[in-house]
Parts: C-alpha cells; structure tokens; sequence
C-alpha cells in the first residue's frame, strides 16, 4: 500500500512539472466537447425531436463528463514500462520481487490514472458548469443520484484497468501492441459508450454493446449522473459491474500466471 | 588561393539560463537570463586539395560548429568561409553536391530494408549519372569490403558494417571533400583498420580533401600529418603531429619490473616516475638522458628483473596540451 | 518527381519488411476510420436533418475533409512529424542535400498503411455522390476537383505552418490538435451548422469553410452564387504563408542552430 501510494505521488508531482501539457491537454479537451455539442445542438435544433431517446441536457452533460473523465476511463492507455518489459523480456525478473506482478500493475495503474484526471477533470467540469445554455453542464438532480454516479464511476475505474491488464498480457503473446489491440481499441471505445450515449445507438448495435462490459466504463456511470438511468434501473448494472470486474480481473490473473510461466520457461 | 579558406569566423550562441528548483522554474517562465557561448572565435585556417586534417579537442570546444559552418548548415556571425571558390551558406545547393558528410552516431541508411536501396536513392537524390554511378558503386563495394553486406537490411547489420556502408554513402557522389565525425567510433578492430585503409586510399587516388574529428588518437596518428586542435572555440594549434609531440621533448615510457624501493631519485632527464604493481613506471626526455644512461643510472639502485620501453603516446600529448590551456 | 517516386517505392518496401503488421495496420485502419462516421450514420438514425442537410450531404461534407486529410497523413508525414527531425538532429542531413529541403523531408516518412483511409473517404464519396440527386455539369465537376485539391491543401498548410513552428521551439505542440484534428472534426459537417463566432474563425482565419461549405453549397444547388464555385482557390492562395514561415524558419535554423 505503501507502494502505491509513492507511485500515485511520484506521478501526480511529474504531472505538476508538465503543467503546460496538461494545461494543453484541458485546452484540447474542451475544444472538442465544445465541437461536439455544438454538432448535437445543431441536430436538437433542426426540428423533430420525437425519435430522440435523450433530451440535450442531458447529452451535453454526458459529453462533458466524457471529456473530464477521459483520462480515467479510456481502456487503452498504455502502460510503456510494462511493455517494453514484455517485449525485451525482462519481465521474468519481476518473478522474484516479494509482490504480487499481477496486482502490483493493477495498483500502479490506478494510481497513474487517478493522479492524472485529479489534474484535468475539475478546470473542464466547472467551466462546462458555467457556459452558457444549451452548452453548460447541468448538476444531478440529487445527492443520491450523485452518490450512486460515483460509486459507478469507481467501479468503472476497477473494469477498465482490469480489462487493460488484459490486453497488455495479450502483447505478451503477440509481442505487438499495435495491429489486433488498436482495432480492439477503436470498437471498443464506441462501445463503451465513448463517442456516444449507447441509446443513440441503432438498435442491433445497442443490443450488442449490452452484453458486453465495455458499457460499464463509460455509457453506465454518465448516465446515471444525468438521469437517463433512473436510480432502480441503475441497481442491476451496478451488480453487473461487479460480476464483471470479478470476470475479468479473474481472466487477466490467469493470464498473467501463464504469461509469466511462459517467460520463466523461455529464460526471459 | 588556397582550396579551403577559413578567414575570423566567430560564432556565438545564446543558452538560456535557469536555476533549479520551484521559485527560479516560475521566474524563467517570464523571462529568461542568458549566458553566451562561443562556440568559435576567430577561427582562420586554410587547406590544400588532397590534404587531411585532424580536427580534434574535447567536448564542447566549438569542433561540430567548425564542422557544420563549413558544411552549409551553419551561418557564423562574422568571418568568410570560401571553399573551391564557394561560400557554402550561400551556394548551398551547389556547394552540397561538392560534399560528403559521416556523422559517426547518426546514421543516414534506412533501417527496415538493405543499404544498397539507399544509395540507389541517394542516386536521385544528387542526380548521379547512371554509368558513373554503377562504377563508382561498385568500386566502394569492394574496396569497404561489404559486398554482402550491402544486401541485407541494415537492421541485421553490425555497428562495423553500417558504417562502412555509411562511408560508401558518403562518396557515391564522388564529393570533392569528405568530412568525417568521429568514424571509427565503438568499431571493431578489423572495420576499424578497413575504414583506416580505405580513407587512405582515396585521399591519395582521388586526391579527396579530408577533415576528420575524433577522439580516437590512433586514427588521426594513422591518417593526419596535420591537425588542427580546438578549445573554448579558439585554435590552440595548428601544425603536423610530430611537432605537437617534440614540444613535450622526445618523451619515452619506461617501466621497470623489479621487487626493490626505489627512494631520492634525482637526475635530469626523469620527468616523472610513479609506483605500480609490478614496479615503476617512468617517463624519460631521451634528448637529455638516453636509455643506456637511464638504466645504468638505476642499476646502481635497484635490481632490476624487466625493463619494457614504450614512445609517449598521442594520448598523454593531448591531455597534457589541455591541462596548458586549461579546458 | 524521380526523387519522391523513388522514395515511395523504398517506404512501401520498408514497410512489407513487416508482413503481418501492414495486413493488421491496413485492417485496423478501417476500424479507426469506421469510428469516424459511425457517429454521423447514428445520429441521422435519429434524426432526419441537421440544419436542413441530409445524411449523404453530410456524407459529402465529411468524405471530401476526410480525403483531404488522409492524403496528408500519408504524404505529408514528415512534415506533420516535422518536430522528430529537429529534436534528434537529422534535419542536419537535410541541409548538405542538394535538393529543395521541403522536398526532403516529404521523401523521410510515407506512411503507406493509412491508404485504406484515403480509400474508404474515396468509397464513402461516391456512396454519397451516388444518393444525391446531383444535376451534373461542367462547372460541378470543376467544383468538385476543386474541393478536392483545397482540401488536401489546406491540411497540407497547417502542417507545414506548425512544422516551421518547430524551429521556435517543440514543446507546447499538443496545440496543433486544435487545428488540424478539432478542425477536421468541424469540418466533416457543414460549417453552417456551427455558432457565428465559430464560422468566422474557420471561414477567415484557418480557411475550411472554403473547402467543403460554400462550394458544398453551389454543388448542391442550394445557392447560384459562382464566387462560392471558385472559393476554394482562396485555400490554394492561403498556402504562400506557410510556406513563407518555413522558409523563414529554415533561415533561422542556420543562424541559431537549434
């Protein structure tokens, strides 16, 4: 715990020291969820509204936590130590330290991803707050809603670093991170929910992304914060998550079991 | 008029300053203080066609700016540069085609596919005539010695066979002179000596101009009779190795082997001499006190079991010129 | 020419070093590229218009900037890449080659595996052209190459502008997103369709508006206007400043050496 705890300092204070990245990175980012909503302003305004699964409000709500949150929930953030350890091999020696591998790179990337929104997230959500309509950012209708938003989005930090722990112990098979992973990466962003809420999707479409977990990350938690999921509605997704983090943490354990058995094996 | 004629050219850059630490980091960010270095100062040599000249001094001390002011690639603030008649900044494109340049730590190959593609493309790109090119080609194959080398991605290829083919890629377009950046650093012995032959080689056949940095002093006591060294941007000297030697009097390395304490040495000529494992080590002005003399003179003292005589090397010379210079 | 075609050829032969990899980076180029329309296909599922544009309009729209764009990333990457030839110091080369710098670095970097971008804007193009009720005339071909050549010039300049920007410093480059990604992200819909302030700016200042929104519109025949035929030769007019700023830049290389 310890640990983790340096790790999450050492990168918060790296973050510091690049603070015109990150104030670039903000600057980005509210340019395009500026341009995003103003292209779903223009379609709201443009007459017949009645096929529409979501009023605007909360559209532009959802667009904006998308872009404060981003750097939590984006399933592919690459984690460059981990795999240039995988590639040149080295990942063998990691077998003799006293910690857990597979936990260890859990915790560490909770605590890069918590350590760099901490930084982004709060310029993006108070200036969207305070824009003027249709394009600000509305609050949740209340404190139990908000609460049971937070709780989601926490769940949803758990799945999205297990569902990469996953694919970074896929680069140890395919020994590439680029090709098969960045086609996982652009289907899986849309269905997450990334580029929009799942109920603008067609409905085959919806139907898929509903069985699988990606939903969770992203469309589950920022909807409950507008409120096109009611609150009994969001009680089964927030069981749901939980059986999925168990799923998935579960398959990446094993897999990294075999990984690192495989590495042992081949010498590094 | 000579072929190379460099006449005051100064060159100095600005660095901004910055102190460590959170208050200066913010301060720096609203205005910065500078430091200027100069990188040259008043540099003036000429050169002959055909001549090679070692251009050396330790890091830092202005022999890349030289390099790239007469490459084109750098303006001075002041001074002229006139090299077969051209001011290289000037008549870039033209001047260019009269060049070759080997960046010892860059390299110019392309990485995923064989060495031989790039200098089909480096046919283009300086407009080689297609017979000139083949012959001129297939010449530099054979005196590097990369004929299957060539045919390979340069990837697989080691550090010694890239540069050689580097070398090659350099002279396809037959330049006039050749500048060369520290070309036989971390090779292997025989590329090394390859390398070595091969400068050589077409210095006298094509009577190639050639300017070599390094800090391998066995390659400028291989190829320059002529060196030129650099410090804080000046030239400290200017002249043939030998002489640089002799102003150090005709020093030899003597080292003795004996079991003996050696106490109160004192006689001219013993420059210096200091202890080591197996006895003592002395540097000895031969011009002062021969060899025969040296010995005899610590016979008298010592027993002594092995004696092994080495000259000074270059080495020993260069550090003791910057220790003068202070650098 | 002979040069650049040259160096094609030996970046498509670098690149088929690695086999499996260009069949995996073609294939997932069509799922990275998908993501891109399928926001446009979903949102007319739900709705019938935007500004009074139907779906293939909007089609048009994006496949004519998306074009434009793709063309770039593949031919102009050493240029979009510009900041890796100063930082390492292989620009250096560039500078003892006797052949125009800007030249030199086009031939550095071809990025062949996004072609099945450029092919799946030319696809979508002419799903779109195919749906649309054109009525076709001399004047509209002309139209349509037009948008065509200012599209691929108007990514080319800001490429070459924040390139010659490298020459002052590299840091702060993540900016350039705005302009290049932000901007291409506007300028698939209609530029209409945005707030005034917005028009104004990528009408006036970065120049897409002349590239897909008032020839868009003589295309489509919702306006008579010829100025709108010609605008997207302002595009090509816009170029002489980046290349001027290059230009600059260069100059400034050589006397500061960084």
């Amino acid at each position: 715990m310890k640990a983790i705890r340096s790790i999450f300092r050492l990168n918060f204070l790296n973050d510091l020291q690049y603070r015109s990245q990150a104030l670039a990175g903000i600057a980005t980012q509210f340019f395009f969820g500026f341009v995003f909503i103003m292209v779903y302003v223009a379609f709201y305004e443009s007459g017949n509204t009645d096929k529409v699964p979501m009023p605007l409000t909360q559209l532009v709500s959802y667009l904006w936590l998308n872009q404060a949150f981003f750097s939590l929930i984006y399933i592919w953030t690459k984690e460059k130590d981990l795999i240039s350890m995988i590639k040149n091999g080295n990942v063998a020696y990691e077998l003799v330290r006293p910690i857990n591998f597979y936990f260890k790179w859990y915790a560490t990337m909770i605590a890069k991803r918590v350590s760099r929104v901490l930084l982004r997230f709060f310029p993006v959500l108070l200036i969207a707050y305070f824009l003027p309509k249709p394009f600000n950012l509305m609050l949740p209708s209340n404190l139990e809603t908000f609460l049971i938003f937070l709780l989601s989005l926490v769940l949803s930090t758990f799945l999205v670093v297990a569902i990469s722990m996953v694919l970074h112990m896929i680069t140890f098979f395919t020994l590439n991170e680029k090709g098969v992973l960045e086609i996982f990466m652009s289907v899986s962003e849309i269905l997450a929910g990334g580029t929009i809420p799942l109920v603008m999707f067609p409905t085959f479409l919806y139907k898929i992304a509903y069985v699988l977990p990606f939903r969770y990350t992203c469309d589950l938690p920022f909807r409950i914060y507008t409120g096109n999921i009611s609150i009994s509605n969001a009680t089964p997704d927030i069981i749901g998550s939980f059986i999925w983090i168990i799923v998935v943490t579960l398959i990446g354990y094993l897999l990294t079991r075999k990984a690192l058995k495989k590495a042992v094996i081949q010498g590094g | 008029m000579s072929f190379i004629e460099v006449k005051n050219i100064s060159k100095t850059f600005k660095v901004a300053k910055r102190g460590s630490g959170l208050k200066n980091g913010i301060k720096s960010f609203f205005k910065r203080d500078y430091i200027a270095i100069d990188a040259a100062s008043d540099i003036s040599f000429e050169m002959d066609k055909g001549e090679i000249v070692g251009y050396i001094g330790p890091n830092g001390a202005g022999k890349s700016t030289t390099i790239k002011i007469l490459s084109g690639i750098l303006v001075p603030d002041s001074g002229t540069v006139k090299v077969n008649g051209l001011v290289p900044w000037v008549d870039r494109k033209e001047y260019v085609s009269n060049i070759g340049v080997v960046f010892g730590q860059r390299s110019q190959l392309w990485w995923d596919i064989p060495a031989i593609d790039t200098f089909d493309l480096l046919k283009d790109m300086y407009k080689i005539d297609e017979k000139a090119y083949e012959k001129t080609k297939n010449e530099l194959i054979s005196l590097l010695k990369i004929e299957d080398v060539v045919k390979v991605p340069v990837r697989q290829l080691s550090l010694g066979q890239r540069m050689r083919c580097e070398i090659a890629a350099s002279l396809l377009h037959k330049p006039k002179i050749l500048f060369l950046d520290e070309p036989t650093i971390g090779l292997d012995a025989v590329s090394k000596k390859i390398v070595r032959d091969f400068i050589k080689k077409i210095n006298k056949e094509e009577n190639t101009t050639i300017i070599l940095t390094t800090h391998d002093m066995s390659d400028i006591e291989a190829l320059a009779k002529r060196i030129i060294l650099i410090g804080k941007g000046k030239i400290l000297y200017d002249g043939t190795l030998q002489k640089l030697k002799n102003r150090y009097g005709n020093n030899k390395k003597v080292v003795i082997t004996t079991q003996n304490r050696l106490s109160n040495i004192n006689k001219k000529g013993i420059i210096s001499h200091k202890k080591n494992e197996i006895g003592y080590e002395f540097i000895v002005d031969v011009n002062i006190l021969t060899i025969n003399e040296f010995l005899k003179y610590l016979g008298t003292k010592i027993e002594i079991e092995d004696v092994d005589i080495d000259n000074v090397g270059i080495d020993d010379v260069i550090i003791k010129t910057y220790e003068e210079y202070d650098l | 020419m002979k040069l650049y075609f040259h160096a094609m050829r030996l970046h498509l032969k670098s690149l088929l070093e690695y086999k499996a990899s260009f069949v995996f980076g073609l294939f997932s180029q069509v799922f990275v590229f998908f993501s891109y329309y399928f926001i446009i296909l979903a949102l007319f599922n739900k709705f019938d218009n935007i500004k009074g544009f139907t779906l293939y309009e909007v089609l048009l729209t994006f496949a004519i900037i998306q074009f434009g764009f793709s063309v770039n990333e593949i031919f102009a990457r050493g240029i979009d890449q510009f900041d890796d030839l100063i930082v390492d110091g292989s620009f250096d080369r560039l500078l003892i080659r006797p052949q125009p710098i800007i030249l030199q670095v086009l031939c550095t970097q071809i990025a062949w595996i996004r072609i099945s971008r450029t092919v799946q804007a030319i696809i979508v193009l002419v799903i779109a052209l195919v749906n649309l009720d054109i009525a076709w005339s001399i004047e509209k071909v002309l139209v349509l190459i037009l948008m065509l050549l200012s599209s691929i010039a108007i990514f080319f300049g800001i490429f070459l502008l924040m390139a010659s920007y490298c020459f002052v410093t590299v840091k702060g480059l993540e900016v350039r997103n705005v302009f290049t990604d932000g901007g291409k992200h506007m300028a698939q819909y209609p530029i209409g369709i945005f707030r005034k302030g917005f028009i104004f700016i990528f009408t006036y200042i970065i120049p897409y508006a002349f590239v897909n929104y008032y020839p868009i519109l003589y295309f489509l025949g919702k306006s008579d206007n010829k100025f709108y035929m010609l605008s997207p030769i302002i595009v090509l007019l816009y170029l002489i400043i980046p290349f001027y700023a290059f230009k600059r830049g260069v100059k400034k290389y050589a006397s500061t050496g960084s």
